[in-house]
């Protein structure tokens, strides 16, 4: 009886989520609106495939941000100046990013914690290095302007109001089924015992360099495909997705959502880029707000919001078998 | 010739002193700084409001000595709010991530509200050139080249001579043994973020005197810093003195034979070559 009720709560669940993604792009049909949907969508799949490495994985990744801007500079690269098909360019960006960070976290990986920091904090900096030193090919600080539409079959999704609302809600929906599956799967589950017992999960076989390698080539393929859809969707490819400002927005979301719930940066995604766009006249306030909240969110409520729910107790007696957050296990102990 | 290397001292001798504050902390409190950068920017912008006429006007001596200060309670406050909640706890390490990125956004940002985005300018505190060698430098570049050193030497005397310097390095040993020994471990982790704000001012100040001030002036040293650790070893104050002045050099001469634009990427092969070879850095330890 009770699983039959689990079973109801979630069909119903996802027929609500994609009733949402159905009308939502009908309803908000102001540019505003729309650019704003555009972009906490696409924020939120950045976030949810950060936190496969980061929450589940526990991984010290900071290149999460490059893949994003990897991603958005491969398609501007590819369409402007080498004139790759539109719709290539997607596929090429995937590639490059899945090998750049397959190398960097193979690299990186070699060492722990702290040092997988900085190295991939180095990336990024990189990137913004290579970005003004290459400048006849990627345009240096300006960035590149003028992306084509993204053209599938002949249709450029440009000339249709709600084609890139719909485009980003299916990346985005296609995106949190693959990382749910991968975190509740064989392969997620080593992730976590890697995580949590580093020495006992290896003494169990399980080859830790590998599994984590392999999490952030997974989490790079729909970020970069992110990263693409941003640039033809603003037509630009500008150097500040690699900021230091973008990447705490980012990693604001994952925190306050919950770190190792998916679901939570969703969520976290949609109010912070709303709620900071919403505060605009506040100036840099805003990311002083945004600061406050990840620190409070740490101290008070280490699972992010989205553990509010397990304040319902039926939920937090089903939750009590499944994988804990990595902030919210600390709590208890 | 001569130019290249007082650049690379110049560069080396301000990484050293940004760094050994990063490594200071890591060795004691096992945690990383990344609100280090922005500590280093507020220095800058204390010694320059006490000082400017612009600010209060009080002359740079009453600047610096102000701002000094000011970095020993900030560097309390940082760790009051975002680190001591986190000490001991399961996840310390990536949460303190967390909150000292939170912080320096923070601090940025309050910073960037109260004196806006403008460069600003602090006096050097000592002026004209000198010739050495055959090479002109700037006297303010002479001095970061021999302040730092002398600092550098003056913090390890004190983490070998003095009893609350001894008490650092204790702790960092050894935590559990130096508290059975009556060593206020608490009050230790507070002398050394105490400890490395300094360093981190005293860097701000040099450099304020050499380039512009801006909120965002600590983004590139702390970058710098981050290479410098990995290439030496975090909590190895040798190994991180010595990848600073490394680091330094480096960007010296990859700067003026392969240009200025491409320096950040040879930084990065070079640090990608050391990790190849040695994962925990030059002198580092396994952590």
């Amino acid at each position: 009886m009770k699983k039959d009720w689990t079973r109801i709560g979630r069909i119903a669940s996802i027929v609500v989520v994609l009733a949402v993604a159905a009308v939502a792009p009908l309803v908000l049909t102001g540019g505003v609106a729309q650019n704003l949907a555009v972009l906490s969508i696409l924020y939120a799949v950045v976030a949810s495939n950060w936190d496969l490495t980061l929450g589940y994985a526990g991984i010290f990744n900071f290149a999460h941000v490059a893949f994003f801007g990897i991603g958005s500079y491969v398609a501007a690269i590819a369409t402007l100046q080498f004139g790759v098909p539109v719709w290539l360019d997607l596929i090429l960006a995937v590639v490059v990013v899945v090998a750049v960070g397959g190398l960097v976290s193979a690299l990186a990986l070699r060492l722990r914690g702290i040092y997988v920091a900085l190295v991939t904090f180095a990336l990024t900096q990189l990137c913004v290095a290579l970005i003004n030193s290459a400048k006849d090919i990627t345009g240096g600080p300006v960035g590149l302007i003028g992306v084509p539409d993204l053209e599938i079959r002949g249709f450029e999704l440009g000339s249709e109001p709600h084609a890139y609302f719909y485009a980003a809600e299916v990346l985005l929906i296609l995106s949190t089924i693959a990382m749910r599956w991968l975190a509740t799967s064989h392969f997620g589950l080593s992730l976590v015992a890697l995580r949590d017992y580093e020495a006992y999960a290896v003494g169990r076989g399980i080859p830790a360099r590998r599994q984590r390698v392999l999490a952030i080539m997974a989490s790079s393929i729909p970020t970069s495909l992110a990263g693409c859809l941003y640039a033809h969707y603003l037509i630009v490819a500008s150097p500040d997705v690699f900021s230091f400002s973008l990447t705490t927005l980012l990693l604001s979301m994952v925190l306050v959502g919950g770190a190792g719930t998916i679901y939570g940066p969703i969520v976290a995604a949609i109010v912070l880029t709303v709620g900071t766009e919403g505060l605009h006249q506040l100036g840099n306030i805003r990311y002083m707000i945004v600061a406050v909240l990840i620190v409070l969110t740490l101290r008070f409520l280490p699972g992010g919001l989205w553990s509010l729910w397990t304040l319902v107790p039926a939920i937090r007696r089903r939750r009590a078998a499944r994988v804990p957050s990595p902030f919210a296990e600390e709590a208890s102990s | 010739m001569g130019a290249i290397i007082v650049s690379g001292l110049v560069s080396g001798a301000l990484y050293a002193l940004v760094a050994a504050g990063l490594s200071l902390i890591w060795g004691s409190l096992g945690v990383f700084n990344f609100a280090h950068g922005v500590l280093l920017m507020t220095g800058a912008y204390a010694a320059w409001w006490l000082s400017s006429p612009d600010g209060l006007g009080l002359g740079l001596g009453i600047g610096i000595v102000g701002a000094l200060a000011f970095m020993v309670v900030l560097g309390f406050v940082v760790y009051l709010l975002l680190v001591r909640p986190w000490i001991g706890k399961a996840n310390a390490e990536l949460a303190v991530i967390m909150t000292t990125i939170a912080g320096s956004i923070f601090l940025q940002n309050l910073i960037l509200e109260i004196f806006g985005g403008r460069y600003k300018t602090i006096d050097q505190v000592v002026t004209g050139t000198v010739a050495i060698g055959g090479t002109t430098i700037q006297a303010q570049n002479l001095l970061v080249i021999i302040l730092a050193p002398v600092l550098l030497i003056a913090m390890w005397l004190f983490l070998t001579r003095n009893r609350t310097g001894l008490a650092i390095r204790a702790v960092a040993q050894n935590q559990d043994a130096a508290q059975l020994f009556g060593i206020g471990v608490e009050r230790i982790y507070i002398a050394t973020f105490a400890v490395s704000a300094v360093l981190a001012g005293v860097a701000g100040i040099l450099l304020g005197g050499l380039f512009n001030i801006s909120p965002d002036m600590g983004t590139d040293p702390l970058l710098r810093a981050f290479v410098v650790v990995v290439f030496g070893g975090l909590g190895s104050l040798p190994g991180t003195i010595l990848g600073a002045y490394a680091i330094g050099m480096i960007e010296a001469f990859s700067s003026y034979y392969i240009g200025i634009y491409w320096t950040p990427v040879v930084l990065f092969v070079v640090l990608i070559g050391v990790l190849v070879v040695r994962p925990t850095g030059l002198m580092g330890r396994p952590t």
